[in-house]
């Protein structure tokens, strides 16, 4: 590696109208990623080209380095869809939920998320959670406002519900993947392709290994006979589709792909 | 839980690998975990190596009892390839490299690095912040240096995000964040996907404006209604509507909720906040107004005079505190020069 550092980049109205833009919406998703960037070439600088999106968020990421935040892009884990946080890489004690939650509701999220990690499925269900709210820290909770704190985090894009369950949303492991991979080495199941966290994915039923949806549609596209990239037996699961950013979204996986996901045994 | 002997190992010998002069920043990243493992930053001026665990970040939320880990590696995006732009030796681009240079040296920029996210965090969310929050989440025990740290953080606030820090409430210590860019009022072209949250203020200014500079909720909701926006349904890019506007909307001045006088059971209504007042005007949001329906300001006539009544009254307001500051500034000048008389 060269001692020399990267150049830095050059900050524009452009880039901090895009920069604002993406932390008034927390979270985006790729399309509207590229419509924002256009969009504030359009206000500012309206006779340049656009940078093609991944230089333009390097250019911004390099002068945000020094600061520990970057622009991140992740995949959703349900149906493959690219997405974008600013992300916060320097939190001890002034992490994006420390300062909005209380001690007993961040201790709930904790809760939450250890048996999210240690589930089949990837879902932890709101009564296993609730129950867990005499071992709260801090002040008592009840089972009610416990229910609220739920909504809180579904809202501020923790954690997704589906169907009474909760997993984490995309934002959530953008931002917390190494804390949960540090925390959590035992539990964390890990994606036998891309290598990052997995909490939703496909298992083999042989040999046990985990892939992402994404990645399942990815390895097996166009293959008529799927087999585990690892003891070859038959993926008995069905192979969901590659995301595609020009058709219209819709979810990725049938509804009989996720029983098999809950069913699996380890 | 604390961390494994082995990331420790990893640490320390990245750390001794490292051959960037960053001792002063290493030594100060070694308390940012208040007393946890030290971690590296020297990754960041020197090349990121892709696809490999780099040296540790101080990061995870010490609420959560995390640890310093290291950085994602399954960001397609990776920040080592080559930035175009930089070809220009702008002013601003010589700024942030000697920025990054005084990086290293000084041990209070690990404090500004903390309060900038933590500010950032703020904005984001349309919260008020205290002095008091700062140092208690923030400064804690380099308090001596708060104004030096504010400072600072400022400045980044600015040049990077194009936010300005400003001091609302001398007294309770209070600031609040404002952008430099004007978002509030122009994200509203016709074929515009994207309206930032502050869309929904802008509607809510215009609805109250529209009402006779009062408005029930009910009257807010039909017009958003068409926009799709309903108040208990999550929305994609409002999040909570209903809370937005009752909530935080008024927390932050920009909206004031006061009960109707005389009325059993008690309905309240909508008027413009003072914030609301001091950010935008009556003829700003007749624009956007104007613009939404397609149209222009004087299609709503008895509006349009209003909101014209309203600039001449700006304009004679701000007339009159540059002649009031002009004043104070020549009554200062002579009492200086008088002092100096006398002093010879």
């Amino acid at each position: 590696m060269q001692g020399s550092a990267r150049r830095m980049g050059v900050m524009t109205d452009v880039h901090r109208r895009f920069l604002q833009l993406l932390m008034t919406h927390g979270v985006l998703e790729e399309r509207d990623v590229k419509r924002m960037q256009k969009h504030c070439y359009k206000v500012h600088d309206r006779n340049a080209t656009v940078d093609k999106l991944e230089d333009f968020i390097n250019n911004i990421n390099s002068v945000l380095e020094s600061l520990y935040i970057e622009i991140k892009r992740g995949v959703t884990e349900d149906d493959g869809r690219p997405i974008y946080a600013l992300v916060n890489l320097a939190t001890t004690s002034v992490s994006k939920m420390a300062t909005d939650f209380a001690e007993n509701e961040l201790d709930l999220f904790r809760k939450a998320l250890e048996l999210i990690i240690d589930s089949e499925s990837g879902f932890a269900s709101s009564t296993n959670i609730l129950n867990l709210v005499d071992q709260l820290k801090g002040k008592k909770m009840k089972k009610k406002e416990a229910e609220q704190v739920l909504q809180k985090f579904v809202q501020n894009k923790w954690l997704i519900e589906k169907e009474g369950e909760f997993t984490l949303h995309g934002r959530a492991i953008l931002e917390m993947e190494q804390y949960i991979r540090e925390t959590y080495p035992d539990a964390v199941k890990i994606c036998n392709i891309c290598h990052s966290l997995l909490i939703q994915g496909q298992s083999c039923e042989t040999c046990g290994i985990r892939m992402h949806l994404p990645c399942v549609a990815k390895y097996f596209r166009l293959n008529a006979e799927p087999r585990c990239p690892h003891c070859n037996d038959y993926w008995p699961h069905e192979i969901p589709e590659v995301f595609d950013p020009e058709k219209e979204r819709e979810p990725g996986i049938s509804k009989s792909n996720r029983k098999s996901l809950r069913s699996r045994r380890h | 839980m604390p961390r494994g002997h082995k990331s420790k190992l990893r640490a320390r010998e990245k750390r001794r690998q490292a051959h960037c002069e960053n001792q002063d920043l290493g030594a100060t990243q070694a308390t940012v975990a208040e007393g946890e493992s030290p971690s590296s930053a020297c990754h960041l001026f020197g090349d990121r190596p892709q696809n490999l665990p780099a040296a540790e970040t101080p990061s995870i939320p010490e609420a959560l009892q995390g640890a310093p880990s290291t950085s994602n590696t399954t960001v397609p995006v990776s920040c080592t390839s080559s930035t175009e732009g930089a070809s220009s030796q702008d002013e601003k681009s010589l700024y942030f490299s000697s920025v990054a240079e005084a990086w290293k040296k000084d041990p209070l920029n690990r404090k500004v690095v903390l309060l900038v996210n933590f500010l950032l965090q703020k904005y984001q969310n349309k919260e008020p912040i205290t002095k008091g929050d700062m140092i208690k989440f923030v400064i804690t025990k380099d308090k001596c240096h708060f104004n030096e740290i504010l400072k600072r953080a400022a400045e980044h606030m600015e040049l990077a995000f194009g936010v300005d820090l400003k001091e609302v409430d001398p007294i309770r210590h209070s600031y609040a964040l404002f952008s430099k860019l004007d978002l509030t009022y122009d994200e509203t072209t016709s074929d515009e996907e994207n309206i930032p949250k502050t869309g929904l203020l802008m509607v809510a200014l215009s609805v109250i404006f529209m009402n006779g500079n009062r408005a029930p909720e009910e009257a807010i909701w039909e017009v958003l209604n068409v926009m799709g926006v309903y108040p208990d349904t999550e929305h994609f890019l409002y999040g909570d509507p209903r809370k937005v506007i009752t909530k935080d909307l008024v927390q932050l001045k920009y909206l004031e909720c006061q009960q109707v006088p005389n009325s059993d059971p008690p309905r309240y209504e909508f008027l413009w906040g003072p914030r609301a007042h001091a950010e935008t005007s009556k003829m700003k949001v007749l624009k956007f107004l104007a613009n939404m329906y397609d149209t222009v300001p004087t299609a709503f006539p008895s509006c349009y005079e209003e909101a014209l009544r309203d600039e001449e009254e700006r304009d004679q307001a701000r007339a009159a505190a540059r002649a009031h500051s002009a004043a104070m500034a020549r009554a200062r000048s002579r009492t200086t020069s008088g002092s100096f008389s006398h002093a010879k």
